[in-house]
Formats: C-alpha cells, sequence, structure tokens
C-alpha cells in the first residue's frame, strides 16, 4: 500500500489555510478561559467551565483543523474537485466559528437560550460541510482504505452532530420527549462518537498516507486497515443503545463496549509506535516527536481508563474524567494537529508556489516555511503545557499557570503558521513583480 | 545508450526528492536521462513535468520502489 495522492485537484491555498489559522485561536482562548476561572473550572467534567473548554477544543479546535485539512486531503484522495471550495469554506468557516463561540459561552455563562442558538448554526455549518465533503467522496471512482476511513469518520461527525443538537434542545428546556432516557449515557454516546467515530477515525486515515510518506515508516498493516474500522462502528453502533436502556442490568455490557473501544484505540497507538521505531531514516523532526507524544498519551488514556475501571476509588473521583479529557484532548488531538499543520502549511506553500513560478525559479526550501528553533520551541511549549494541565488536575492550584502555558503553546503554533503564510505572500508578490517587471 | 543520472528520493523527506529533481531538471540535456527512486506515485511532479515539456515513464519495481525516468 503505497501512498498515492494527487494533487492536480487541491483547491485553492486559502480555502484550507482559514481553518488552519484559525484553530489555534480556540486553543489561545481555552487557555485564557481556564487562567481566568481557575481551580474551579477543574472541580468536575459538569462545571460550566469544563464544559465551555471542552467545547473549545473540540468544537473549536480539532473541528477547524479537521475540516481544513479534509478540505484539502479529500481532493487528493479521490481526485475529484469538492464543489465550489472557496465558496463552501466562504460561508461555512464563518458559520461555524460564530456556532462555536455560541456553544463556549452558553456553557460558560449558563445560557441555555445560546445553545440554542448554536445548534441550527452548526446543523447548517458542519450539515453543509458533510454534504460537499461526502458527495466528492460519494461520486470517486477511486478505491482505497484512506477513502474508506473518510467516509466512516464522515458519518462519525453526522452521528456526534446529531447527538449534540439533540443534547443542546434537552438543555434549552426541550427535552420533555425523552423522559426516561439516560441523559449520562447520552452524553456518554456523543463523546465516544466524537472521539472515536469522528476524530480517531480521520486520524487513522489520515495516519495511512502520512505516516509512512512523512516518517518513512512501513506502510500500516493491510489487516488492521480492514478490520479497525469495522469493530469502532459496529462498538460505537452498539454503545448507541446505551441512552434508551436505562435498566442498570445492562450497565455491564455497555461497559464491556467502552472497553472495546478504548482497546481499539489502544491498538492503533501500538501499531503505529512499532512502525515508528523501524522507520528508515532516525532524523530528529518535530512531526514525528508529536506523533509519538500523540500515541503515548492515546496509550496513558487507555490505561487510566483500565485504571479507573479495576479500581472504583479511583474511577469515582470527580476529577477522573478530567485527567482522560485532558490526555485525550490536549495530548492526542492537540498534539497531532500542531504536527500536522506544522508539515502539512508548509508542503502546501512549497507546492503553490512552485506551480507559480514553474521552473523558472525555486520556491523557498521547505525548511525555511518554519525555520527549526521555532518549531521546536512549539513542540516544548505544548509538553510542558500538557505536563502543567496534566499536574493541575491533581493539584489544582497549578490550574492558571497550566492555562497560561496552554494559551502560550498556541500561540505559539499560531505565530509559526502565520510566519509561514507571510512567507507565502511575499514570494508570491515578489515573482507578480518581478513578472511586470520583465514584461514592461 | 543515453547518459543517466540518479536521484535516490526513497529516504528523503517529501517534497525532497522534488526540490532535487526539479533542480536537476535546469541541467538536464537532450538525450540524457534522469533516473528519480521514491517509495509513492509522485503526482505533483508528474504535473509539473507535462506542464514543462518533460516525458517520463514510472514503474515500480519488485522491492516496492516506484523508479521514474524522465527526459527532455
Amino acid at each position: 500500500m503505497h501512498p498515492n495522492l494527487s494533487f492536480e485537484q487541491a483547491p485553492p491555498i486559502s480555502v484550507p489555510f482559514r481553518f488552519f489559522l484559525t484553530a489555534p485561536l480556540f486553543g489561545i482562548l481555552a487557555g485564557f478561559l481556564l487562567a481566568w476561572l481557575g481551580p474551579d473550572a477543574l472541580a468536575s467534567r459538569w462545571t460550566p467551565g469544563a464544559l465551555a473548554l471542552t467545547h473549545l477544543l473540540t468544537a473549536g479546535f480539532m473541528l477547524q483543523a479537521m475540516c481544513g485539512a479534509l478540505l484539502q486531503f479529500v481532493p487528493v484522495i479521490s481526485g475529484g474537485n469538492v464543489w465550489r471550495p472557496r465558496l463552501v469554506a466562504g460561508v461555512l468557516h464563518p458559520l461555524s466559528v460564530i456556532a462555536t463561540l455560541l456553544l463556549a459561552s452558553g456553557f460558560a455563562l449558563q445560557q441555555p437560550l445560546l445553545l440554542l442558538f448554536a445548534a441550527p448554526l452548526f446543523a447548517v455549518a458542519v450539515g453543509g460541510f458533510l454534504c460537499v465533503v461526502g458527495l466528492t467522496l460519494w461520486r470517486t471512482p477511486a478505491l482505497g482504505p484512506a477513502i474508506r476511513l473518510v467516509r466512516f469518520a464522515l458519518f462519525g461527525l453526522a452521528v456526534t452532530l446529531l447527538l449534540g443538537i439533540l443534547l443542546a434542545a434537552v438543555l434549552g428546556g426541550h427535552g420533555n420527549w425523552i423522559a426516561g432516557w439516560s441523559m449520562l449515557r447520552l452524553v456518554d454516546a456523543h463523546v465516544a462518537w466524537g472521539l472515536g467515530g469522528w476524530a480517531l477515525m480521520l486520524v487513522l486515515g489520515v495516519s495511512s498516507q502520512v505516516v509512512p510518506m512523512f516518517q518513512m515508516t512501513p506502510p500500516y498493516p493491510a489487516l488492521l486497515m480492514l478490520w479497525w474500522p469495522r469493530a469502532m462502528l459496529l462498538t460505537l453502533g452498539l454503545l448507541l443503545l446505551q441512552p434508551f436502556v436505562v435498566d442498570s442490568v445492562f450497565e455491564i455490557y455497555f461497559d464491556a463496549m467502552e472497553l472495546c473501544a478504548v482497546l481499539l484505540a489502544a491498538l492503533y497507538a501500538t501499531v503505529t509506535l512499532w512502525l515508528q521505531a523501524r522507520r528508515r531514516r532516525r532524523l530528529f523532526d518535530t512531526n514525528f516527536v508529536f506523533w509519538r507524544g500523540a500515541m503515548l498519551a492515546l496509550l496513558g488514556f487507555a490505561v487510566s481508563w483500565l485504571a479507573m475501571l479495576v479500581l472504583p476509588a479511583i474511577g469515582d473521583e470527580p476529577s477522573a474524567p478530567l485527567w482522560l479529557g485532558i490526555l485525550v484532548f490536549a495530548g492526542v488531538f492537540v498534539a497531532l494537529i500542531n504536527g500536522m499543520l506544522c508539515k502539512i502549511v508548509p508542503f502546501l506553500n512549497w507546492l503553490h508556489l512552485q506551480q507559480l513560478v514553474g521552473l523558472k525559479t525555486l520556491p523557498p526550501n521547505i525548511k525555511q516555511m518554519i525555520p527549526e528553533p521555532a518549531l521546536r520551541g512549539q513542540l516544548i511549549a505544548h509538553f510542558i503545557a500538557l505536563v502543567l494541565l496534566l499536574a493541575a488536575v491533581i493539584w489544582p492550584p497549578l490550574t492558571r499557570l497550566a492555562g497560561l502555558a496552554f494559551t502560550a503553546s498556541c500561540l505559539w503554533l499560531e505565530w509559526n503558521l502565520v510566519g509561514a503564510v507571510r512567507l507565502y505572500v511575499d514570494f508570491k508578490g515578489r515573482t507578480r513583480a518581478d513578472g511586470r517587471h520583465r514584461e514592461s | 545508450m543515453s547518459d543517466q543520472r540518479v536521484i535516490d528520493g526513497r529516504d528523503l523527506q517529501p517534497p525532497e526528492p522534488l526540490e532535487l529533481t526539479l533542480a536537476a531538471l535546469d541541467t538536464l540535456c537532450p538525450g540524457e536521462e534522469l533516473l528519480l527512486l521514491v517509495n509513492c506515485e509522485p503526482h505533483p511532479l508528474y504535473s509539473i513535468l507535462k506542464r514543462n515539456g518533460f516525458r517520463y515513464a514510472s514503474e515500480w519495481r519488485e522491492d516496492g520502489c516506484n523508479a521514474v525516468r524522465i527526459f527532455r
């Protein structure tokens, strides 16, 4: 299985870049919010602050980066254009930003009405995105594990969106019709589909292409690519029954399903670490370290989850879900997105500039797009923030410092991305000016 | 038999093989051949070659390497 990517159909560079540049801003906001709220925010997973922070990271940071990446990645793997990419991005990007800000404000200020405003905006923004990207994948004759995984991930995003809208309706006071359902289980299903069915499914699809290509590892085993997504979808499908079955007899059954999902996540992390250990060139590379850190955090999440299951004295602590949340959101997905953005943005810069200048002159070397010291600084800032966030769960007086450290790490990411974009704009401007100068 | 230059891009990070190939195209003489060895299908390179009037032929070898022969 060789990465087989076609860049003929890539959208204009401004389409993915607006999402990429917005993603860290939500991280900066989340860090400031945590620093402002202090230890109270991390008292339990249900505090207004914790709910707002979670959604700034998931519906803000992660969704922005993943939608931007898909608008670039889907045409490349499918060989087909996304319908009117400039128009789609021009409409859906601001809508999704406003929806996320309303959602996070609704949680932070305990204003359910804001959740009710956010829900239809998400329905239009994410629903529109699903239609446009789904149509491209539906039409393509191309086959392969990456396309299959992205299709599954989009299905996972659709289920997460529907469950989220349902929860917003219930929290907004329109939940009489679901009397008898378990709200806690409904939230758990929303979280499980968001993390396993959408985010991790997409990460596996992207990994299958970029890990062998950028980290020079052997390809992922074909059996894993075939069976992992099916097993995850089956497990998550069975977990969807949980809000409707409130009989405690079935508790153990649902716990077993959650265990399966966690073990599947751990399997993916283990295989990726195993492939990384067999890479052909052992050079220091920030993208590689971000991925390795993320995979270790995913394993840490699985081990912590198992420990909490086996030792209820730990698992019943209000801080236990926060420990898991920080590991999976900041430790896994924020790290992966950091690593990917620092690889993809210079790569896209280079490709687009090369198309602009042809063979007349070479675009700046890819390593000049984001200087190595700046990348290392970003890497260190991220891991310091992660350690402080985890430490703050155990020792709450660290919370404000952890929030500021997380803001600093996201600022560093944004600074590096803006620097790369500035270089692109400058080079493009100079090339056009040279062209005009030669013509005159 | 024509002269052949070889770029082994198998252990280089993208787009390094592409950068080296583009630099080599500048000095590729008629009758000379550039052989690029990579582990992927380099679509961006193919479109650049087509746009600039180069010919190429690619062949997957048994060792999992893609050998791309480029001519002016």
